[in-house]
This record gives structure tokens, sequence and C-alpha cells, in this order.
């Protein structure tokens, strides 16, 4: 067990690990720029300065040594002591947030940082309320470094984390520092742009607003923003991310802290992927279809329609010609749901995985590692949940179908009476199952946008995106990962977890906590999942 | 033939670094071994284990002559023992003003750097070193590359020098004006081809320096000192100069004096003697008083015209408020010079070379230069120079605010000439139309 | 967008052949086996080419990246470093003024500003015709010879103002009679 004492408290920590990370731990609000703890240390930005007892160098005697020491640059030994609350340390933040800001703009009010500015903070926090240089400021260009990054060079802080991330995480190295001393700036080379799948992170890293992102450029105060805890939907991999939301409309999703699944990181296919959910062509009611005739339905009768023309199927053609398809999209329980309210019924009703949207291969970061030293991967499985989804048909037992055999059975008019889940971001009918979707007798379809399945489905339900939607996915490791609702349902929609709910005949508020402890009856895993550890408060 | 010097009788003093000024021949090979070049590397290689070699320049306390004053043979004991490559840099970089022992040492003498390059190769088993050349030293490359060329060609570099089955390949690097790069950790990432953004210590390149294997970086004239430790002893060379800043030593002196150049003594000298000397810089020209002195490189700070009894050796400086010996090149500033056009030169050559990755070092350099520049430029105020003062205090790697030690020169520069010449630049404020000041500044804010 | 930016995203414009003949690279390649890693050969790969063209443009920038192995923003970071490479045409002749202590209370500022009306262009400026560029430097460890003016590699010392149009017009200015190395042959016509 390592012990150190910071400030005078002592305490239990890990050998080795910087001592700013063990401070930021204990919750101390350590200012640091430079220190990430998922890039190399640098020590450059001299702001996590601590005092640390040393022996005297003649008499061995313990005492504070007169110097400073970076914390982020120090390793955790056990039984040391250091303070960051000395008149030294704090001197130096002032100086420091002084000296920051010398050249800055001070242009928090068109600035998109503003409100989540570590500038603003630490200035506030540890800074003096006035700049002493009455000298002109210098002034360094904007540049537009990719597709989809801007530069604005005024405010940076030359941390250079921005710089370490292209290098050591995407490993891609597009980014580079020129120039030195006050002149120095952040570049590309041009014509090589800014332009990796993960290049958004830089501007999460980047603890100023020197970095922005052109999706997100001037489209709202931070401060208006709500956020809803999820996990990406886009691949495998089940990144955590935070859905920020203003008045039920979206504007940027950026990832959590998910050790040992995305660390900090997410891919921007996922970061910039989500615009689908809030596209104006999304199915917005209910509809239901007798012959030619088309009518819309009310939510509140439909569960029971459902139920009472699948009973009808039963008992005309047998439970044998009944399947459920779940999409690799949809979130444990909403399966979970829709598979015992539908065996209720007909127990012997085949159960089906959608089709599973692949790649060729995993995208591994830095590029050229091998999956072992990865730092971050994109999966080659473009959906969140198919490893949920298999264990949900494993566990409830009874007949199942591949997706192919479902189509093939369907084209040949064996299956009378089908659920189909969809749920995906893009086009995923194919010309098999359009073609078993006219030969099946009743179908309900359960999806995001108008497909080839809506014409012949009796019934056409609208679904939600993940934003609106909570469960749990199980991503390609096998990790059981909650996630919540950011947003309420578009108008017309219900919450599919509300909806399968009432139609499993449950009543209540859909509560996936609630789903899942009946669900540890089958599967005990379902009883403890938890969200990922959240970072020190003060960490960034 | 050599004696210690006597500062009472400087006619007893025979040069040892600057023999071969102004005998061009002993830029040859030939030349150079005609008048007992080699010889040194030659005992060392031949009759002397690495470890004998390194006990010998540990004996005789050669402090580093780059500026540090860091004991050499210590530097060297600090490999580990099992390691398995080293590299020698040489810092031939040369870069702090006024100082230009170096260049004049490779100009005149290369085969004795190459010579000193060997010995020290020899005791840290080095296989290949580095000599880090300044790029602006175009003829000092050129002298230095034909030495090499030539000591390549008699075996004297290469494989199995002088049949003791130890060899060592020297290249020259060539910078690229960059005054961080004479920063030890700087120069190794120099030599990597990157920016000379100094590294963080722990490591120190003994552990892990260039190519992440363990390394020594030495001065120029440090080396140059090796050869003669080998060949005369330890004793020899404590013998000459006082206790603790033993051996010959290269001064330099520039500034309006009637003789600048680079000198050779003992540290016994006093900065007085350095500037009047008829032997060294021979007094002022044209009448002129010295106002002020950078003895020892602009980075270790300033004394006043009154100051010049202090001796040029390790210790005497820091009495003066000075950080170091540094390079022991001083600049003499005359009394027609305005102080504020000197402090801010200063300034802005700190701001020019600061690297830019501490933020102390980045911005507390280009502010001191802006408000030195405004000095100069008649539109300072008394406050100014507090403030100078503070943020000259509040940089530096010795307080632990930065990676490197610029900083800790920058500071020196401004803290000592702000201390020593206050009321001068007080003066000078005091005469400004306050009227100007006002309008100028609020122009900017 | 409302800001004025760098765009990054256009590539310099492309020369139709490499800049880096054969020759070059050959020149380049020497350095290779002094060094651990291809990398290290990027200051002397610099050397050469500025020693060839006067200055490291953006297609030399990228063909020493490719041919190093390294990234061009790597490359482009180590040339702004180091204040000694161009990244821009420079005349024939580049005057060099030093401008620290000693040739600063030497009266540099006057032989710069000798040279500035001589050539009649400010500092880090380039005649029109291409022949002359002005610039200074910081310390160039001539300091007993202040203050120093340099034509290309030529060091000319103690150099008073009214010496400047003579130095700047004698057509042999940056003559350097020395033995050169193969290694770096210097500025073209030096």
């Amino acid at each position: 067990m390592t012990k150190i004492i910071i400030n005078g408290t002592e305490v239990e920590t890990r050998e080795g690990i910087p001592v700013l990370q063990a401070a930021l731990e204990m919750g101390l609000n350590v200012p640091h720029y430079c220190y990430h703890p998922g890039l190399s240390v640098v020590a450059s930005c001299r702001l996590c300065l601590m005092e640390m007892k040393m022996p005297h160098p003649k008499t061995g005697e313990m005492g504070w040594a007169p110097k400073l020491m970076p914390s982020c640059q120090t390793p955790v030994r056990d039984g040391m002591e250091v303070r960051f609350d000395s008149e030294a340390v704090k001197r130096n933040q002032r100086n420091c947030m002084e000296f920051f800001l010398l050249n800055h703009p001070l242009d928090c009010p068109v600035c998109d940082q503003a409100g989540e500015c570590l500038l603003q903070d630490y200035s506030y926090q540890f800074g003096d309320s006035t700049s002493r240089m009455v000298d002109p400021k210098y002034v360094n260009p904007k540049k537009d470094l990719g597709p989809k990054t801007l530069l604005y060079a005024n405010r940076c802080v030359m941390c250079t984390r921005c710089v370490r991330f292209a290098d050591e995480v995407a490993g891609t190295g597009e980014l580079c520092v020129t120039n030195r001393g006050s002149k120095a700036e952040i570049d590309v080379f041009p014509g090589k742009a800014l332009d990796n799948p993960l290049q958004g992170n830089v501007v999460d890293i980047c603890p100023v607003g020197c970095l922005l992102d052109k999706d997100f450029l001037f489209k709202q105060r931070v401060w208006h923003l709500h956020s809803g805890d999820s996990i990406c939907p886009g691949c495998a991999t089940g990144c955590a991310v935070r859905v920020d939301q203003n008045e039920n409309v979206i504007y940027r999703l950026k990832p959590r802290y998910n050790p040992g699944v995305n660390d900090w990181w997410m891919c921007d296919e996922g970061r910039f992927g989500w615009k689908y959910a809030q596209d104006a062509t999304r199915l917005n009611r209910v509809i239901t279809r007798r012959g030619e005739a088309v009518e819309s339905l009310d939510w509140a009768g439909l569960p029971q329609t459902v139920r009472f023309r699948f009973a009808e199927v039963t008992a005309e053609h047998g439970d044998a010609s009944i399947a459920i398809v779940l999409s690799p999209f949809m979130a444990c329980e909403e399966a979970w749901l829709v598979a015992t309210a539908l065996r209720k019924i007909a127990p012997n009703a085949a159960l089906v995985l959608g089709p599973v949207p692949l790649r060729e291969q995993d995208e591994v970061f830095p590029k050229g590692a091998t999956n072992g030293d990865a730092k971050f991967t994109i999966s080659k499985e473009r959906c969140p949940n198919r490893r949920g989804i298999e264990r949900i048909i494993g566990a409830l037992g009874g007949p199942t179908l591949t997706f192919a055999e479902f189509s093939e059975n369907g084209g040949k008019g064996e299956i009378k009476g089908a659920w189909i889940s969809g749920g995906y971001p893009e086009k995923w009918v194919d010309k098999e199952l359009a073609k078993a979707a006219d030969k099946i007798e009743f179908l309900v379809v359960h999806d995001l946008f108008a497909s080839e399945l809506c014409a012949p489905a009796e019934i056409v339900i609208p679904a939600c995106p993940f934003t609106e939607r909570a469960g749990s996915f199980m991503n390609i490791a096998g990790k059981l990962q909650p996630f919540e609702w950011a947003v309420k349902p578009a108008d017309g929609c219900k919450r599919d977890g509300q909806f399968l709910q009432e139609l499993a005949e449950i009543t209540g508020i859909y509560q996936p906590e609630s789903v899942r402890k009946l669900m540890a009856k089958q599967m005990p895993e379902f009883a403890e999942v938890a969200a990922p550890p959240k970072m020190p408060e003060h960490q960034h | 033939m050599v004696r210690t010097a006597d500062p009472t009788n400087l006619s007893t003093y025979e040069p040892i670094l600057l023999r071969h000024v102004g005998v061009p021949e002993a830029r040859t090979l030939e030349g150079y071994r005609a008048r007992g070049g080699y010889k040194a590397a030659e005992k060392a290689l031949t009759q002397m284990s690495a470890d004998d070699v390194i006990d010998e320049v540990k004996r005789a306390n050669l402090r580093g002559r780059g500026g540090a004053g860091f004991p050499a043979g210590v530097k060297w004991s600090f490999l580990p023992k099992d390691r398995t490559v080293t590299y020698l840099c040489v810092n031939a970089d040369e870069s702090e003003p006024p100082t230009f022992s170096n260049r004049v040492l490779m100009e005149n003498d290369p085969h004795a750097l190459i010579e000193g390059t060997i010995i020290a190769g020899y005791a840290t088993r080095a296989t290949t070193a580095y000599i880090y050349m300044r790029g602006e030293f175009w003829e000092q490359f050129h002298i230095v590359q034909k030495a090499i060329d030539e000591a390549y060609a008699a075996g004297i570099l290469g494989k199995d020098i002088f049949g003791s089955g130890y060899g060592l390949n020297v290249y020259i690097h060539r910078g690229g004006g960059a005054y961080v790069c004479g920063e030890e950790t700087g120069l190794i990432e120099s030599i990597e081809g990157k920016r000379g953004w100094p590294r963080i210590k722990p490591p120190f390149p003994a552990i892990e320096g260039l190519f992440r294997k363990p390394t020594v970086v030495n001065n120029v004239e440090t080396l140059c000192n090796v050869p003669h430790i080998i060949e005369r002893g330890a004793d020899w060379f404590l013998g000459i100069g006082p206790e603790g800043s033993s051996g010959p030593k290269l001064f330099c002196i520039s500034g309006p004096v009637k003789k600048p150049g680079c000198y050779e003594w003992a540290m016994d000298i006093s900065l007085r003697e350095l500037i009047e000397d008829p032997r060294f810089g021979g007094g002022m020209r044209d009448g002129k008083k010295v106002k002020a002195v950078f003895p020892g490189g602009i980075s270790m700070g300033v004394v006043t015209g009154d100051e010049l009894d202090m001796k040029m050796n390790f210790t005497d400086p820091a009495k003066f408020g000075l950080l170091g010996l540094g390079t022991a090149a001083a600049v003499v500033v005359d009394d027609s010079i305005d102080i504020r056009t000197v402090i801010r030169n200063v300034a802005r050559f700190f701001s020019h070379e600061s690297c830019g990755q501490c933020t102390q070092c980045r911005e507390g350099t280009s502010w001191m230069f802006k408000m030195t520049d405004r000095l100069a430029g008649n539109l300072g105020r008394r406050e100014d120079l507090d403030l100078l003062a503070e943020v000259s205090g509040n940089m530096g790697m010795m307080p632990g605010m930065s990676i490197c030690g610029l900083s800790d020169g920058a500071a020196f520069a401004i803290k000592t000439v702000i201390k020593k010449f206050r009321s001068e630049l007080e003066e000078c404020i005091a005469r400004e139309n306050p009227e100007a000041v006002k309008i100028a500044l609020e122009v900017v804010n | 967008m409302s800001w004025k930016v760098i765009d990054r995203n256009a590539a310099p414009d492309k020369a139709e052949a490499p800049v880096l003949t054969d020759a070059l690279v050959e020149k380049i390649r020497v350095f290779l086996p002094r060094y651990e890693t291809k990398r290290a050969a990027l200051l002397p790969a610099l050397h050469v080419v500025q020693d060839h063209f006067g200055y490291v443009s953006w297609q030399a920038m990228q063909e020493l990246a490719e041919l190093l192995e390294i990234n061009a923003s790597d490359v482009f970071d180590v040339v702004t470093f180091y204040t000694y490479f161009w990244t821009h045409p420079r005349g024939e002749k580049v005057v060099t003024v030093c401008r620290s202590t000693a040739c600063a209370f030497m009266g540099a500022d006057s032989v710069l500003d000798e040279c500035k009306k001589v050539l009649g262009i400010g500092e880090h400026e380039t005649t029109a015709d291409g022949k002359f560029s002005l610039q200074t430097e910081e310390c160039l460890a001539t300091c007993d010879h202040a203050p120093c003016l340099y034509v290309n590699e030529r060091c000319h010392k103690h150099v008073k103002p009214e010496d400047v149009r003579r130095i700047i017009e004698d057509p042999n200015n940056a003559k350097l009679d020395i033995e050169r190395s193969t290694l770096f042959d210097g500025v073209k016509g030096a």
C-alpha cells in the first residue's frame, strides 16, 4: 500500500503514478494544461508545480526543497510529502495565469470555449483580475487546419496536447509546432490537413478555445447545454459518450472517460455521425394498413392491437410460423421485452438476429499499431449490440433462425407473422428481405426510416434513435454498458422501451434497471450493469 | 616549461590551450604531431584503462568550460556500468554572446579537439562522437572537417586507433541558429533531427540521451584540456590557478577595448586585469570608461565599472550577484552607451532564443523584451523596473519554473541590470515626457 | 466563414519534377549511416538543400520527408525552429549584420542602417534584382571582430558604416579562400 501526504493529508495511492494524478484523484483542484493521462508527459506548462520534502544535501534532514517541482513529472513514492497550498506554489500559479493571458485576446464573448474554458476557470480560481502588460499583444493568424477543425492561434497556451495526440494516439502526426518562443504556433503542413479518423479529440483535449470544431462553431453557448450519458451506437467498440442538447435539439457528442473501452477518446464517425437522429424524414406516426387504406393508429391502443393480431395469426397458422427479428441496434432490455412479449403469445416463435453491418477490418490506432498495443480501435462491426442480442436469444432458448434463413423461409411463404426491428441509421433492407416481407401475412415493422418493408407491413411503428432511448449495449468485448436518453422522443414517437414494456404488459414507466432485474433471472450479468467510473472532478 | 600562473608576474605564463594560435602549420596533422600532438591520446589508449582516464580527469577536477562548471570526470562516471552503446557529443554550438573561445580553438587547433574527443570517447567507451557545431561556423566547419579527414586517413580515427583495439567515429553535426541547442538535451534533440526543445530530466543524458542511449555532452574547451591532463597529470593541472578553479582557462574580451580577443590564463585574474592589462584587453579605447561588463556571457549577469575586482573563477562571480563564471567571456559597455539599449539588446536576445516550451520563459522573455523596448523608446514607466525585476524573478530552472537553464540566464541578465543600474534607468525615465508616455499607452490599451 | 484564415487544406503548388535531384539525394544519403535513425539526417539534409537552392521550399520539405520517412509536418516544424533556414527564396548573397551585445555596442546599428541605405531594402527583405537579402542575427561568435558583417559565409570584420558600400559593391565580397569539404559545398557561387 502506497501512502503519501498531500497538503498535510495522508492519501492512499498507487506507486509510480504522477503526483498530480494522485492529487486530482483525491479531489484537489491542481491547475494544469499540458498533462493528460492518455498522453506522454512534457512538463512544459509549469502550472502544476508543487513543493516537496527532500533530505537536506548536507544534514540529511527532511525539509521543503527550495525549488518547485512539476507534479506531473514526479512519480509517487511511498512516504513522500508534497504540498500545493504554499505561498510559493500559489504565487507560481498566479504568475503563470498572467503569462498565459499576456497575448490572449480576451475574446470570450465570441469564443465557443467560453463556459468550459480552463483559461477562464484557472484565471478566476488562481489568477489575478488584471494584466500588468501595457504593451501591444502579439497576433497570430487563424488557420483552417482541415475539414473539421479551425485553429485560433491567439488563444493557444502551447500545451502541445494536440500535437502529442496526433503523434501518440492517432499515429498520423499531422500536427506540429512551428517557429519558437512566443512566436511558436500549432500548424500542419499545407495540403496535409488534420484529417484523421480521430481528429475531433484534439478539440476535446484543447484546454482553451484554440482548436475549434467547425461542426459546432457558433452553434450554442455551452452553458445552455444539458447532457445525457450515452453509448455511441456507431460500432461495436461501445464508446461512452455525452450527448449535449438544448431544448431537445442535439448539438454535439463528446467522449466520456471509459477506461479499457474508449479511454478518453472517440472517433469522428461517431462524433459527427449522430445527425440521422434529428433527420426530418424519420418515421413519426404509427400507421396501419388494411388493403389499400392507410390510417394512423393511436399509441394507446397499439400494444393491444399488436398482441391481438399476433394471437390471431398464431391461432390460424401455429406458433412455428411466427418470427421475431431483433436488431443489433436495439438495447438488450428492448430486445428482451419484444421477445418475451411475443413469445407469450407464440411460445415457439423463432428469434432472429437482424443483419450485422460489417466492414473488412477493425481500424486500429495509433496507425500501424498491432491490436495488442492499440490505444483505440474502431470496430469493423458497425452496430452496438450484436453480442447483447445473441446473448438474449441464447438465454431465451427455443427456435432460432439466422437472418438469411428468415429471408429464405419468408420468401417461400413459410412465415406468416413477423416482427421486424430496424433502427439502422442507413438503408438496410436487402432484396431478399423485401421479397420475404411481401409474402408475410402479418408484418410489424419497428424502424427509424421508411423502407421497402413499409408497404407490405400491416403496422409500421416509428422507432427512436439512441439519443432518445435508454438501456444497455454489450460491446465487442462482452462488456455491458448502460446508456441514458438525452432528449425526448421526437413528436409522434414514443420511447422504444416504454412502448415495448407496454407490449409485454408490464405497467409503469420504463426504467432499464427494473427490466434488467427481470432479465437477471435468466441472465445474472444483468443484475449489475455499471456506468464507467467518473474522471476525477478536476481532471480534464 | 609551463608553470603555475603567478598573478604578480604575468610574464611567466605560457599558453597551453592557445599554444597553436598563430601557428598555421599546427592545423595540419603533420604539424600538430610534430608539436607533440596525439601523444596524450596514444598514451591514454595504449597505457591506460578507461577507468584510469576517468580517475585522472576526476582527480584534476576539470570543471566544464561550457558554463555550468560541472566536473567532467564526474559526469563521465555517471554512465551506467552495463551499457552497450555510448554516445559522446561535443558541444560546439557556442552561441552565448559574446563568447568565441571555442571558435578560436577550432580555427587554430582542430586536432587538439579531435585528440580530446578521442580520449573522452575512450574513457566513456563511446564509439561515435558528434561534434555539434553551430550552423554559422562555416569556416570552422571546413577546418575541423579537414582535420577529421586527415585523422581518418592516418588511422587516428576509425577502427583500432593506435593499435589499441578501440575505435571511434567522429562526425560534425551542424546546427541551425538556435541558442537553446547549446543546452545538452536541446543539443541531443537537435542531433536526432528534431526541434531543439530541451528534455525533461530525469532521465539524465548519462542514462538516456542521444537515441535514448547513455550520452555524455562536453564543451570544446573542456575536451581540449583533456589531452594535457593525460600527458602531464592531474597534479600539474591542479597546480594551475586557485583551488576549485584549476587549470588553464580561455577568457574572451570584447567591446570597446584596445585588444578584443581570446586570452588564456589561470583562473586567478580579475576582470580588471582582463580589460586593462596590456597582455589582454589592453585598456579602453579612445579614453572611454567602463560602465558595465557582462563578464561571463550575458546570461551570467552584469557588473558595474566599480566591480572590476571580481576574480574570474568559479566562485567569485556569485559574490557579485552573478549566476556564475559562465563562459568567461566579457563584453564591456562603455559610458557612451545608454543602459536602456543594453537591457533591450539583452532582452531581445532571450526573447528571440527562448524555445517556447515552458510558459514562464516563453511569455516572460517576450514580455521583458516588450518592456525594455518601450523603455529604450523613451516610453518607460518607473513601475516597469519593478515589473521587470518581478518577471525576471519568476522564471528559471533554479526556482523550478523551467526545464532548462535558458531562462535563468535571461533572468540574471535582466535582474542584475535593473538592480545595479536602477538609478540611471530612473533618471532616464524622469527625463521622459510623461504626456507622451500616457498617450502611447492609451493607444495600446 | 467570417474569419480570415490561412487555408491549410490546399497543397502548395507542386513542382512538375522533384526538386531534389539524384545528385542532391546522393549528397544527403552520405549522412544516413552516421545516425541510428533516418530522421537524424534531417539537419544535414536541410543544409544541403539550402546550400543548393538558397532556401527550403515546401516541395523540398515534402521530398525530404519522404526520403527520411517522416511526416512532412516534422520537417516543417524543424525548418521553422531553426532561424538559419529560409522558407522563401532569398537573394544570391545574404548580408547578415550581427546585432548582439559586442557588435551592438561597437556600432552595429549604424552599419545596419547603412546596409539598408545602400541596398535600398529593410531587414529580412530582398532587393528587386534578387542579388541581395539583408538580415540580422543574434551573436555569431565573432565578437572580437565587432562589429561584424557577413556576406554569405564570409565575415567582414570591424566594419564601419563608411565601409559598407565598398564591401557590398566588391564582387568578391563573399569569396572564402578555404579548402572546402565536399560534405557541404556552401552557397552556390560562394
